[in-house]
């Protein structure tokens, strides 16, 4: 066990933990402060993988925006708090039998390719730079779209959220 | 990877350029004019003859734009074609009922123009990334469709539980997408293609692929992924079901084809068989349910999901003859289908009524032309010559036969012999069955009355000269 191990299983206790919270806590207030050291916890991850560029941006987009406005939507929503949230289980033999099949598939996978990891090259290079060059060039077109999925989103929500309009 | 993006790239993906500037200037109509509305019906259907003109002119070749991660000419626009006119027939269609339901609003046509743009770049797309990205801006267009009618419960449930359902499905695609990625080492699907002959069989290329199969499988409402359309179909607004149930469907059998080709799925025995159980399910399981619905739109979803099932035999078959049918028969199931609704949307009611099988006895008396026209999309979805439903029937199944998917054909003309029941008992309704007694207003729209004419034109032309389009979609394969 070298001490990359341990703080990997460390950052994956994080995520796997708090995400459990996420899932069974019975308060809105709780759970949502919980997805907090998950998003935290995955941002490790991506460190432990050499993608930091990506666990910058997961801290900032998820950590700084997403979860930021979530609290706010909590927060302000007073009905919300106070109501015990219904975390019962429909279905559950059906749903465990699927789960376990889902599991197991992707354990055995895991471990049908796990001799043909190979580990990390030792130097660490920064992603940021390479990353935003093929954004600029080879995948400038994703780029673009992924502004076209923001402007639908955008119409969309405020669409649906405004009062209604006189025709 | 250095690959400069000149206009040129802009110009060579034509379609999806004048759909996107379309939709930009519909917005901006709907801001400045006071109604925005009846501005933004005409400059949406503009919209898509160009956008469909564009991609018309540049059917003859074909290369690639971006640095390889889209496809332009041949196929991509062939595709476009298909969705720019389901988006101008919706367009004639939806302005008189967006009218007498009372959700007349601007934003509606933009929505319809961005949705085309994704499935656009689902069928140009040559690279996982794109294709995602395409799929997810149909979907969210989509689901901001199916809830436009903002004060109905119906409506609302409709576009929460498909926003809900294909949130996950798209997890299941990015999944799969990732462990493509792993194993080949690029998203390019060209490159892709190359590699998986070696990767045949193995375990994490195969669940990969498996994983973007039920993700596509839950657009297309193929079995044992359609759950959700009946409720979404019934709750949407008409004829935004009908767009949803032929271009959304379209888009993701036109991904179909550029991720299963045969070099892919040719090897990969299982995942081919996979499909071929889904497809023969969807065709039992969406006819024979089909028979017991009382009203007509929940109906025709539940036809979808047949057909969603008899197309999906094309893309088993896996040969050229398979594939050509795949693409008639999108083109006529797009006319056939959009039509059906179209009509279902001129008769029923601002209040969301007049969508049960008895509210068209006698209709024939009443409304000639349109019973007329409705008659011949229901001949044409249930397969009878000399309409475009029946090529496309005849190619599909001819593939399967060429493929050794015999038994698959059988199941495919069986089931098309149970279809005939419920699509002909609505011909029955209206021509043999006499009026009730509480009068009926049956909607007056002359643009959708133009929009059915071209519709059963259409059909009329696609059936009798079926070798129109085989010639054209034979290059591309």
């Amino acid at each position: 066990m070298e001490t990359f191990d341990i703080i990997f299983y460390l950052f994956a206790l994080i995520t796997v933990g708090s995400a459990c919270i996420v899932v069974f806590s019975k308060n809105i207030v709780y759970a949502a402060f919980s997805l907090l050291f998950t998003f935290f916890g995955v941002a490790g991850l991506y460190v432990l993988l050499q993608a930091d560029f990506l666990a910058v941006t997961q801290v900032l987009v998820y950590v700084g925006g997403i979860l930021t406005l979530l609290l706010f939507g909590v927060m302000l929503t007073n009905k919300v708090i106070s109501v015990d949230m219904k975390t019962g289980t429909l279905h559950a033999v059906p749903a465990m039998i699927l789960a376990a099949v889902v599991f197991g598939s992707l354990a055995g996978l895991f471990y049908a390719t796990w001799s043909g990891v190979t580990a990390p090259a030792s130097s660490i290079i920064s992603t940021a730079r390479p990353i935003g060059e093929m954004l600029m060039t080879g995948y400038a077109l994703p780029f673009e779209v992924a502004s076209v999925i923001l402007l639908v989103a955008m119409i969309g929500a405020a669409f649906m959220a405004r009062r209604p309009k006189k025709l | 990877m250095n690959i400069p993006v000149t206009p040129g790239d802009l110009l060579a993906i034509g379609p999806i350029s004048v759909m996107f500037a379309g939709a930009l200037v519909v917005l901006l109509a709907e801001s400045i004019f006071r109604n925005g509305e009846a501005w933004n019906r005409w400059l949406a259907l503009a919209g898509f003859l160009a956008a469909g003109t564009v991609a018309f002119l540049n059917t003859g070749w074909s290369g690639v734009a971006f640095g390889g991660t889209v496809a332009t000419g041949g196929f991509a626009n062939y595709c476009a074609i298909v969705y720019a006119s389901a988006g101008a027939l919706s367009v004639l269609l939806s302005t008189d009922y967006l009218r007498k339901t009372g959700i007349a609003f601007g934003e509606y046509y933009a929505l319809l123009m961005i949705a085309v743009l994704g499935m656009m770049l689902m069928g140009a797309a040559l690279d996982l990334v794109v294709f995602f990205l395409g799929l997810e801006t149909m979907s969210i267009a989509f689901y901001v469709l199916a809830a436009f009618a903002r004060s109905q419960g119906t409506s609302n449930e409709s576009g929460l539980k498909y926003f809900l359902l294909g949130a996950f499905a798209t997890g299941f695609l990015l999944y799969g997408i990732a462990l493509v990625y792993g194993t080949t080492g690029t998203t390019s699907i060209p490159l892709i293609r190359d590699k998986a002959p070696s990767l045949i069989g193995t375990p994490v290329f195969t669940i990969g692929l498996a994983l973007i199969l039920i993700g596509l499988l839950f657009k297309i409402a193929a079995v044992p992924f359609h759950m959700w359309a009946p409720d979404v179909y019934e709750g949407a607004p008409t004829p935004v079901s009908g767009f949803m149930a032929t271009g959304g469907k379209a888009a993701a059998f036109a991904a179909f084809l550029v991720l299963f080709r045969p070099e892919v799925l040719g090897g990969e025995k299982g995942l081919r068989d996979v499909i071929a159980v889904v497809a023969a399910a969807s065709m039992i399981f969406g006819n024979v349910v089909a028979i017991a619905q009382s009203s007509i739109k929940r109906m025709l979803a539940y036809s979808s999901i047949a057909h969603a099932g008899y197309i999906l035999v094309g893309v088993v078959a896996a040969n050229a003859t398979g594939a050509n049918g795949v693409l008639f028969y999108l083109m006529a199931y797009t006319v056939m289908n959009i039509g059906a609704f179209g009509v279902l949307a001129m008769v029923e009611n601002g209040a969301g009524e007049n969508l049960h099988f008895e509210d068209y006895a006698g209709l024939s008396a009443q409304a000639p032309v349109l019973s007329l026209m409705m008659a011949l999309f229901m001949f044409s979805l249930a397969g009878v010559p000399p309409f475009a439903g029946f090529f496309g029937k005849y190619y599909v199944f001819a593939g399967a036969i060429q493929a050794g998917y015999t038994w698959l054909a059988i199941v495919g003309v069986l089931m098309s012999v149970v279809s005939a029941y419920y699509y002909l008992r609505l011909v029955v309704m209206m021509y043999f069955t006499a009026a009730s007694a509480s009068p009926r207003r049956v909607g007056k729209s002359s643009a959708g009355l133009l929009a059915l004419g071209i519709a059963v034109a259409a059909l009329v032309y696609l059936g009798l000269f079926p070798s129109t389009i085989i010639d054209v979609t034979s290059r591309f394969f």
